[in-house]
């Protein structure tokens, strides 16, 4: 299962957390922007409408004279062509860019169309849209259009009359299959008007801003995810400072220590934590092995005594007798007592990571020609196959190491097939040896074979009666086999027979 | 040959028995129980081996086998070691210590062990072991009864060497066990039993006197010669 990443989530929540705020800012000021821009549009709007009335501007007087050229649809005397300067000037008005599409209607009291721009016959939709427009648009419009008073009137109590607008034309944004248009009319006494603008350079700038948005945000995002995974990278450092002393921390590096340092307030009182609680460890882990230690003494003094009594008196009774017998059976499980007992010696030594070796050049040859020695003597009926050449000498513990070896030998010949075999081999590379001690067995069930190294764990229960023994020594082995810094291994593939592997460096340093 | 023995034991209950067993064979004990005595004793006198208890009141085991060492005193020390083995082991074996045997032990091993130390100090021949008809040569390991040859495989040896050294006393089946194979074998097994038929298989037809004795749910003991 792969595990969240604390890092990564900071990463993601930081990225997600600024994305909304810059869209949700994004998608404010795009709005605002678009509004402001068609308040001015809409602004540009009446003050072109208003510029429609009769009054202005002056007939015969073309802003532009050269637009006149352009277009005459309507050949009904001067006033088309009036209106006709009045559409090129709104063209001039809006028209930053020639091509904003505009469209004017001019109609009498009656209804009756006065002007219109020469596409709007063509463009029947947008011919519509006006129509609707006026039809919408209150009438009547203000019945007398003062012009605004002169400022030089010299009454300072005179009020001058409110400059009486047209009741403000409504525009409205409406969407014809081309463009969107900004649509604005107004009523005068004579006549009605109504212009439409095209809102496509008003469109294309707000596409342009949102690209820009589209472009910019996502590079946003990515800055801050980047910047996010950085900092909390830094953030976590002192956690991976804690997690590498941690590793160190095993039960031989019981005396690590995490340097608080530098490392921030919050991670101070962590490590501060962390601190005394290997200490506690430390100091109930040097107890426990003192302890052991200690009553390992004080168990050794005791069954050393009783031991040498029964030794003592063995040899002051009568050779044979019953009293000897028995002072010999009670001597064999004082000897029982103590090999138990120096197992589990041995064994608290191995996990506190004290088993010290004395090392000497050992022949491994020799002493697996010994062990065969006491397999023909133990097991004559069994069939011993051996495999390996003279002087392979190592750097080890002598006397561990023979206690592996009897522990795989006799472990050999115990759980043997009646007329079963035994093989040795060796197996030898530059920096390693390897011994495979195989013999003829029953199947080791798959339960057990995870166990098989387990303190006091011996395979069968039903077994355990008949053979006897205690399951300690193939526990002590590998500990052995591992403070020689090699191993010891059940060889797992193989069917109808046990095979461990002892593997031991060739050059060992102490 | 007299072998003089300086023994520092803080425990009297060991002290007494292991002083008692080795008299019997026929070593001289010096005994002290404490580690500054000990070691005041070791520098005034010449001992032919000083069997030390690592945990001794006043200076420990170790601490005498360095100072002795330091102060150019070779005779060997064997280490009784209780507490910390492997440590302790590997510790005087550095130091110096010839040979080291824990506890609990066999008397008996502790007197082999001597004999041991002593032979390897002293160049003294006294490697050649005769018992009856029998002549065992612990460097050679070459064995002959009644002057002809008999081929010995190493754990048949050492088991024979054991036995002969001792001719009368009986070795119980696990002491036998311990000093030839090891203390970590099997108990449970008729290994010594084994041998012990090989051996006799060897000799008997040499000699028609039988000169391992079994002793009925004991063990074995070498027949003493009768004195001539």
């Amino acid at each position: 299962m792969k595990l969240p990443s604390f890092r990564l989530r900071i990463a993601l929540l930081s990225a997600a957390l600024a994305g909304s705020t810059l869209v949700g800012f994004g998608a404010v000021s795009w709005f605002q922007i678009y509004n402001a821009k068609i308040n001015r549009f809409d602004a540009e709007l009446l003050n072109q409408l208003m510029r429609a009335t009769p009054n202005l501007p002056p007939p015969g007087e073309p802003p532009v004279p050269t637009a006149s050229l352009r277009r005459e649809v309507l050949s009904k005397g001067s006033r088309p062509s009036r209106w006709q300067f009045y559409e090129d000037s709104l063209s001039y008005a809006f028209g930053t860019n020639t091509k904003t599409p505009i469209a004017i209607l001019v109609l009498d009291t009656n209804g009756n169309i006065l002007y219109q721009s020469n596409s709007l016959p063509a463009d029947l939709e947008v011919n519509r849209l006006l129509l609707n427009r006026l039809q919408l648009t209150p009438l009547p419009p203000p019945p007398n259009r003062q012009p605004p008073p002169l400022p030089s009137n010299t009454n300072p109590s005179f009020e001058p009359p409110p400059f009486l607008r047209p009741r403000p034309p409504q525009f409205v944004t409406e969407q014809t299959p081309i463009t969107a248009w900004r649509i604005g009319a107004a009523n005068f006494p004579n006549v009605r008007v109504a212009i439409a603008v095209s809102l496509q350079v008003v469109n294309q700038e707000m596409a342009t801003i949102r690209n820009i948005f589209l472009v910019s945000i996502p590079g946003a995002l990515l800055l801050v995810a980047v910047g996010a995974w950085l900092v909390s990278g830094g953030a976590l450092r002192p956690i991976r400072e804690l997690t590498g002393v941690i590793q160190q921390v095993t039960v031989k590096g019981l005396d690590q220590r995490i340097p608080i340092g530098t490392t921030d307030v919050e991670f101070a009182l962590l490590i501060q934590v962390f601190n005394q609680m290997l200490e506690r460890l430390e100091r109930s882990f040097t107890q426990a092995s003192r302890f052991s230690g200690d009553a390992a003494h004080e168990l050794k003094t005791p069954l050393t005594i009783l031991q040498g009594e029964l030794e003592r008196t063995l040899q002051q009774v009568d050779p044979g007798s019953e009293v000897q017998q028995r002072l010999s059976n009670l001597l064999d499980e004082v000897r029982r007592l103590s090999g138990i007992m120096r197992k589990l010696l041995l064994l608290s030594l191995a996990d506190a990571g004290k088993m010290s070796l004395y090392l000497v050049e050992v022949d491994m040859s020799e002493l697996l020609m010994e062990m065969l020695e006491d397999v023909e003597m133990l097991a004559p009926h069994l069939s011993v196959q051996t495999d390996f050449t003279d002087g392979l000498r190592l750097l080890g513990d002598r006397d561990l190491l023979i206690q592996v070896l009897q522990n795989l030998f006799s472990n050999a010949i115990k759980y043997n097939l009646p007329n079963g075999w035994i093989q040795i081999r060796t197996h030898q590379t530059p920096t390693t040896l390897h011994v495979t001690i195989a013999n003829a067995s029953k199947d080791i069930p798959l339960s057990d074979l995870e166990r098989i190294f387990d303190r006091f764990y011996r395979g069968d229960p039903a077994r355990t009666r008949k053979i006897e023994g205690i399951g300690l020594g193939l526990s002590l082995a590998r500990e052995i086999a591992r403070a020689h810094h090699g191993d010891l291994t059940l060889d797992q593939t193989s069917f109808g027979q046990t095979a461990f592997t002892l593997t031991l460096p060739m050059k060992l340093q102490n | 040959m007299l072998v003089n023995i300086l023994f520092v034991e803080d425990e009297a209950k060991i002290a007494n028995f292991v002083r008692a067993g080795l008299k019997e064979q026929g070593f001289v004990v010096d005994y002290c129980d404490n580690g500054d005595q000990g070691y005041l004793r070791a520098l005034d006198n010449e001992y032919d081996v000083i069997v030390l208890d690592i945990m001794v009141p006043g200076k420990d085991g170790l601490s005498i086998l360095k100072l002795l060492r330091r102060q150019g005193r070779n005779a060997p020390v064997i280490l009784l070691t209780a507490r910390n083995e492997l440590d302790d082991r590997l510790e005087g074996l550095n130091l110096g210590a010839d040979d080291y045997i824990a506890k609990p032990f066999f008397v008996e091993e502790l007197a082999a062990r001597i004999h041991a130390v002593v032979r390897r100090s002293v160049s003294e021949r006294q490697n050649l072991l005769c018992v009856g008809p029998l002549k065992l040569d612990r460097i050679t390991r070459e064995v002959t009864c009644n002057h002809q040859a008999i081929e010995l495989t190493s754990r048949e040896f050492n088991l024979l060497e054991y036995l002969m050294r001792s001719p009368g006393r009986v070795f119980t089946r696990t002491q036998i066990l311990e000093h030839v194979w090891g203390y970590d074998f099997n108990p449970n097994t008729n290994v010594v039993d084994v041998c012990i038929q090989r051996i006799r298989k060897k000799i008997d037809p040499i000699d028609q006197a039988v000169w391992i004795e079994s002793i009925r749910g004991v063990g074995y003991r070498f027949r003493k010669p009768d004195p001539c």
